[in-house]
């Protein structure tokens, strides 16, 4: 179907008065509209979501490069990072609530699930393993540089690796695959060169799914 | 193969839209019925006929909920709605796979 065919053999017109070609143009432009709208992560929020973690782990890296010993980021660049995933997440309530609006059914109740089990995951995974390494008395470049950097990572990472896994979605898993390596690697660099690796993976991941996404969208399901 | 072979349900402009936007949300999955209508942008009379016609050949389902000013209308593509718009693709590629590319 790329709209180069000679109309003059065209078969009739169907028994709806439509013409088949015109019938799988419909087609091809319905499928692409209604995926737009219930599309839960459209490219340009791929593209906000990597510009705050440029600017936030970009952020947390300058300011904390070159400590010796490690103090940690200022509270400027703290207050900047809340900020920062205080917006990411407004943008990613806004665009779930607008693309899931009027639909309902066992896919939306397991989007919601697989949204608490990543939240809780970010949410307590790493303060657990910071509270525990302050207890049994880690340094302050271990517990406020190297885990806070590296341990959300391997934990949502993890965590939506499997979920991938379970719905076969290669983008998806491939994405939450580079960022439990970044992980990984922010692991072993140090509580600075941490929030760089977690950063540049995270982007990576991030805009490297949106634009995996994209293409996968561009694909026509029918015609 | 003529436009004959076509699914004349859906064979039809808005049914077509209808039931090409069903298909979109995973199986299972129903849309309100404002929904469907602001996607489309169809009138509501016209929205009802054409679902009323999809409803028939058991392509969709409508279920209406609440009472009054809360009362709501989730409409869901079924089984043989999917199977019927997979069909109807299938016939419509080979309808023009039949056809010379103009040069």
């Amino acid at each position: 179907m790329n709209g180069t065919r000679d109309t003059s053999n065209m078969a009739p017109a169907g028994p709806g008065g439509l013409d088949p070609r015109e019938a799988a143009r419909l087609l091809a432009e319905t499928e692409r509209e209604a995926r737009r709208q219930f599309n839960l992560s459209p490219q340009w929020t791929n593209l906000v979501m990597g510009a705050v973690i440029l600017v936030a782990y970009g952020s947390l890296w300058l300011t904390t490069r070159g400590q010796h010993p490690y103090t940690g980021p200022s509270l400027g660049v703290v207050a900047l990072v809340y900020v920062a995933v205080a917006v990411a997440f407004a943008v990613a309530v806004k665009v779930y609530r607008r693309a899931t609006a009027g639909v309902s059914g066992p896919a939306v109740r397991q989007q919601q699930a697989v949204g608490v089990a990543i939240l809780v995951s970010f949410v307590l995974g790493s303060p657990v393993l910071q509270g525990a390494l302050r207890h049994y008395g880690a340094s302050d470049a271990i517990v406020y540089g190297v885990i806070p950097a590296a341990a959300p990572l391997i934990i949502v990472g993890t965590t939506a690796l499997g979920i991938a896994a379970s719905k076969a979605d290669w983008p998806q898993f491939g994405a939450a695959l580079a960022v439990v390596i970044a992980g990984v690697v922010a692991a072993f660099v140090g509580p600075s060169g941490a929030w760089l690796a977690a950063g540049i993976g995270l982007f990576i991941a991030v805009v490297g799914y949106g634009a995996a996404d994209t293409r996968r969208h561009r694909r026509p399901l029918g015609v | 193969m003529t436009a004959d072979a076509l699914d004349a349900v859906i064979h039809a402009p808005a049914r077509l839209r209808i039931v090409a936007t069903l298909a979109a949300l995973p199986d299972g999955s129903s849309l309100s019925f404002t929904r469907l209508q602001d996607i489309l942008e169809l009138t509501p009379g016209n929205l009802i006929t054409h679902l009323r016609k999809l409803e028939d050949a058991g392509y969709v389902t409508s279920q209406k909920t609440g009472n009054g000013v809360a009362s709501r209308t989730a409409v869901a593509l079924t089984r043989r709605g999917r199977a019927a718009l997979d069909t109807y693709a299938e016939a419509l590629r080979g309808l023009l796979d039949g056809l010379p590319a103009a040069q």
